[in-house]
């Protein structure tokens, strides 16, 4: 993740890196992007513009590091710094607001007796989706990050550029606030909960 | 419920610390604590109603999170238009 340039790959090299290595994540970035801007073509831009800044700063990927983390760091980068200015969703709070807000104890998931493993098995892929995509893009992220593409807390905190701890207590959190909107949906849709029985 | 059962009476009803508890079965279930981390699992959810309860929670949610959030379809051509993007940048 290093932004000096060690070495000069040569065009043959750059391009064996580009296709054996960023090519093949594609799919995993689409769905992160589109996960970030709940539009197409934003999404494809998104992309688009994270694949010609790798293979533009392609001597600053050490082969054999994690290409996929590289490129989902770039790819967030690019959300932040450019198209969530110019966004047609409503502002979001930033991640020092939402790290404060949700810092109180109260916000911790009372209990598990009025959300059951079984339930949330029973939930259809919609509904999981939609409670995900409800969440504030910072607590999205890190559930999408660990959940959805297998990143490791280390491998996180390279991505977001935040440290260890607060990956483990963000996405704690993520997963409350998740955990809420699931049995908000578990009561609505009328599965079984402790209280009915 | 399961074959843990006879063994539940023995559980703790309530745990001390929850929130620790919690976040460490959590981190557990995210694979941070490799292999010792699963004896600490075990020890745990025998000892702890409210930890084994929310172990299958958490479980349960991975689970779905993983297998039933659909992955978006990629559009079909945007590996070509990157591809020829990067043949002009070039
Ligand atoms: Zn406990």
């Amino acid at each position: 993740m290093s932004e000096v340039q060690r070495r000069k790959y040569s065009q043959e090299e750059k391009n064996s890196i580009f296709d054996g290595e960023f090519m093949p994540h594609i799919d995993s970035m689409y769905n992160f992007a589109y996960r970030l801007t709940f539009d197409e073509d934003d999404a494809k831009d998104l992309v688009q513009d994270t694949y010609l800044k790798s293979y533009r700063f392609i001597n600053s990927f050490e082969q054999g590091t994690n290409a996929k983390a590289w490129l989902f760091r770039i790819l967030k980068n690019s959300f932040i710094n450019e198209y969530r200015k110019k966004s047609k969703q409503p502002a979001k709070v930033d991640y020092q607001e939402v790290e404060t807000y949700y810092n109180s104890d109260d916000v911790d998931f009372q209990g598990t007796t009025d959300l059951r493993a079984e339930s949330v098995k029973d939930m259809l892929g919609d509904e999981i989706s939609n409670a995900l995509n409800s969440l504030a893009v910072d607590f999205r992220t890190v559930i999408i990050l660990c959940d959805l593409e297998g990143f490791t807390y280390e491998e996180m905190a390279k991505i977001l550029d935040i440290p260890i701890g607060t990956v483990r207590s963000r996405l704690h959190r993520a997963r409350n606030l998740l955990k809420e909107k699931l049995k908000g949906y578990a009561q609505h849709m009328g599965y079984k909960t402790d209280e009915e029985e | 419920m399961d074959m843990n059962e006879e063994k539940s009476g023995a559980r703790k009803l309530r745990c001390d610390d929850t929130s620790k508890c919690f976040e460490l079965l959590e981190s557990i279930l995210d694979g941070e604590l490799g292999n010792p981390g699963k004896e600490v699992l075990k020890e745990k959810l025998a000892k702890c109603q409210p930890c084994f309860e929310h172990f299958h929670l958490e479980q349960a949610i991975r689970e779905v999170l993983k297998n039933k959030c659909t992955k978006q379809a990629v559009p079909q051509e945007l590996a070509k238009t990157i591809r020829e993007k990067i043949q002009e940048a070039k």
